[in-house]
């Protein structure tokens, strides 16, 4: 069974790269941040020998990718579909060499083996002599199998949670608290570490207890080992082991019930009112209406501007929980979350799937195209501008300097502005369809199509970026303490720059769109949600 | 003939043109250019009229180029070559008056999940430019006829294939198109809903306008349709009226006739069933 799994992984690979050079690329693409990674990791884990606090910063990092292979599947990458469980459940499999068959398969690829290639840089930072290298690298196999067995575990059991509609639309909220999580311990402590805020004593209390957690487990095993404490050493790797095979019994336990368990049907939802709002003629009042709605109903909407405002707050982190609580900090919150607002509701051909044929086939001119982009910057706009004013301003209150948060908030406008610009931009020219998968509540990027995601953050990130830049430029020229006077004027500014940016992004999309609508319609087509 | 689909008022009132409502010439497509296999043809040169009024049928084996030509002629697929006049327009030089007359229902009604069948029927009528109120009223009666009222409120994502597939017919026919596409339009709907949409089409078509639908459903075809076109591996391999089509025979048979069993020596297949080991 694990053989056949993993032919039919790889199966599956050559064939998707046989279908396009776009999923070539993607895979290339792919494989060069897997290689970074790989690299990387070993090289920061090796950085790390001889310092006190080597296991305590291992601790951390192994810690950090557990919760990497936790929500990366779930959040952005997904599951490759030999490990969608419910593709197999009409084979007469045993549960067992099914569970086996499906973690072989999740270790082939080039991601599991850049983490063993990194998470290898204990042997340098952590180990020494050569119990302590054999050692490591037995923590290293273990923990990254630990990873694997985990992300299966909670995708498994999230695919239970969302058979039916309602399950999915609750599931899709689990996302913003690991997320946080996730952010805190990716941005936030090592921020915290590098601006003093943090350091090695602060971990003092956190790792009496991470050191019994798994990763903790497999770092303590190698400090062990390579003191002379063999035996402590080999009992760590025991309890990991056990941990391991208790999560893969949970694992199959879930996994057995997700083959047999029925699809559970959905109670009907009743709208009230039963008509769209914006009643005034024309497509422009038309998708505004429809792309309100769905920022209501759709949970996945919500999610993104949940989001959002988390981004905002980790980035501003460091200045509000630093010694310093430098309120320019605040600024770079406003252009992630501008550029964040625009990557969320980028692509917005392939979110809205087959759907899209539906107005493809009414807005075929450049004005339509026009009224449809406007529609939908409109309906996320309505949203974005009082979250994005009342986070900034909130943020700035944290750091001690509410009304440096006007300045945050105009930085943040133009920001929009420039942001849901190359959204509309992007979509016209960069679409790409989108799956959502068993276990998984969010939309992901079709396979092949992973670069596409990657690429329409880092568009976002520098887009928003730039064009701020002149808004930066003049809240640094005011100072510190500017003159209140300064305030409504730079907001306005702010305010009416983005604009500017959000009618040029329109209108090139709009132009765009009409040469690519064919095309735009079979990303459409191509997109299962 | 059936009778007419009662319930809808104030539309249809425009007047239809004579002649070719549907002409395509040399179509053309392919697809895979950039794979290691090379190109597979779907469409391979296809010449086609349907006359304004007609209720055409297009039949053909699974993978033939059904899909394919129908999204060709409403717009939704670039052809490799090849032209595609609806009412004289060419679909794609003149694509926004073209595609102002078609209504389209895919094979897969995928609608927006998150709106109910009221609300995604005046979305598909605001769309094509009718006034909100028109909008409303149009859908009420679509609702009406489809047999959806009682859903009408009721969020999309949680309708059945079939409702799924009456509510797009409803946002294909709100705007009252002159030529009106579908694919599959049967697929998953139950006997009774299917004669509500049969009927619906008919008189859509007595009126002036002009269906094109694709179908495995032979029965359905000549039942209905006036003009039928059987399509194998790309290309038209018999087209006409239906009783030219059939020539006597059942359409079904003229079909297996044209296209040809698929099936290879059965023989080899000997230890399928249940007295083999």
């Amino acid at each position: 069974m694990a053989r056949l799994l993993v032919q039919l992984k790889l199966r599956l690979l050559v064939n998707a790269l046989k279908s396009s050079a776009a999923v070539q690329a993607s895979f290339i693409i792919s494989c060069f941040f897997a290689i970074v990674l790989a690299v990387g990791g070993f090289l920061v884990l090796s950085l790390f020998r001889g310092s006190a606090t080597s296991v305590d910063v291992t601790t951390v990092i192994f810690t950090f990718f557990a919760f990497g292979w936790l929500i990366l599947p779930i959040f952005a990458f997904g599951l490759d579909s030999t490990l969608d469980p419910t593709t197999l459940q009409l084979y007469p499999l045993r549960t067992r060499p099914l569970a086996v068959g499906l973690l072989a398969a999740s270790c082939t690829g080039a991601w599991p083996i850049a983490n063993v290639i990194a998470l290898l840089g204990v042997t340098v930072g952590l180990a020494s002599g050569s119990v302590g290298v054999l050692i490591a690298i037995v923590a290293v196999l273990l923990q990254v199998l630990f990873c694997l067995v985990l992300a299966r575990f909670v995708t498994t059991a999230m695919a239970r949670l969302l058979r039916s509609r309602r399950g999915r639309d609750l599931g899709v909220f689990l996302i913003v608290p690991i997320f946080a999580l996730y952010e805190f311990f990716a941005q936030v402590v090592p921020r915290l570490l590098a601006s003093g805020s943090l350091h090695a004593s602060s971990f003092n209390g956190f790792d009496a207890w991470m050191r019994w957690l798994p990763p903790g487990l497999a770092a303590h095993a190698i400090r062990d080992a390579s003191t002379g404490h063999a035996g402590t050493a080999l009992l760590r790797l025991v309890i990991l082991a056990a941990v391991i095979v208790a999560l893969g019994a949970l694992w199959i336990r879930s996994l057995n019930r997700a083959m047999v368990t029925a699809d559970t049907t959905t109670g009907s939802s009743r709208v009230r009112g039963g008509a769209l709002p914006f009643a005034r003629p024309g497509a422009l009042a038309a998708v505004a209406a429809r792309f309100w709605i769905y920022q209501r109903r759709d949970p996945t909407s919500l999610v993104y501007w949940l989001l959002t405002a988390v981004i905002m707050a980790v980035v501003s982190a460091s200045a509000i929980l630093g010694k310093q609580h430098h309120p320019a900090v605040l600024l770079a919150s406003a252009v992630f979350g501008a550029a964040f607002v625009g990557y969320f509701h980028a692509n917005a051909v392939g979110q809205t799937g087959p759907a899209f044929i539906y107005e493809a086939a009414a807005l075929t001119g450049r004005r339509e195209l026009r009224s449809y982009f406007w529609g939908q910057d409109i309906a996320l706009g309505v949203i974005a501008v009082p979250l994005l004013f009342a986070v900034s301003l909130g943020l700035a209150a944290a750091v001690g300097r509410v009304e440096y948060g006007l300045f945050v908030a105009a930085v943040a406008l133009a920001g929009l502005g420039a942001g849901l610009g190359i959204c509309n931009i992007l979509t016209a020219t960069a679409a790409f369809p989108m799956v959502k998968r068993a276990g998984n509540p969010m939309r992901q990027p079709a396979p092949g199509y992973q670069a596409y995601g990657i690429g329409g953050v880092l568009a976002n990130l520098a887009t928003v970026a730039v064009t701020a830049i002149p808004m930066i430029v003049a809240v640094v020229l005011l100072g510190q303490h500017p003159a209140v006077a300064w305030y409504p004027v730079l907001l306005c500014c702010g305010i009416g720059y983005g604009f500017g940016l959000l009618y040029l992004g329109v209108r090139l999309a709009a132009i765009a769109a009409t040469q690519k609508l064919p095309e735009l319609c079979q990303v459409a087509l191509a997109s299962q949600l | 003939m059936s009778a007419p689909a009662s319930g809808l008022t104030g539309w249809n009132e425009r007047p239809r043109t004579a002649g070719s409502a549907i002409t395509v010439r040399g179509l053309r497509k392919s697809f895979g250019g950039d794979s290691a296999a090379g190109p597979k043809t779907a469409v391979d040169g296809i010449d086609l009229d349907i006359a304004a009024g007609s209720l055409a049928g297009l039949v053909g084996p699974n993978g033939a180029g059904k899909t394919t030509s129908l999204s060709m002629m409403t717009g939704l697929l670039r052809p490799d070559g090849g032209q595609i006049l609806l009412g004289g327009l060419d679909v794609w030089t003149d694509p926004v008056a073209a595609k102002a007359m078609i209504g389209v229902v895919p094979a897969e009604a995928r609608l927006f999940d998150r709106l109910s069948g009221a609300e995604v029927l005046e979305y598909s009528g605001r769309l094509h430019g009718l006034p909100a109120a028109e909008a409303r009223s149009r859908a009420t009666q679509l609702l009406d006829v489809l047999d959806l009222t009682a859903d009408a409120k009721r969020l999309v994502a949680d309708y059945s294939t079939g409702m799924r597939k009456k509510a797009a017919l409803g946002c294909a026919l709100i705007h009252n198109p002159s030529v009106l596409f579908l694919d599959e339009p049967l697929e998953g709907v139950d006997p009774i809903s299917a004669d509500v949409i049969r009927r619906l089409l008919t008189r859509f078509a007595d009126s002036g306008s002009t269906v094109l639908f694709s179908s495995h459903v032979m029965e359905l075809v000549e039942q209905v349709c006036d003009h039928v076109t059987i399509i194998d591996r790309g290309k038209i391999v018999a087209t006409g009226t239906t009783d030219e089509v059939r020539a006597g025979k059942t359409l079904q048979q003229a079909f297996i006739d044209l296209v040809g069993p698929r099936a290879t020596d059965e023989e080899v297949l000997s230890w399928l069933g249940s007295s083999s080991s």
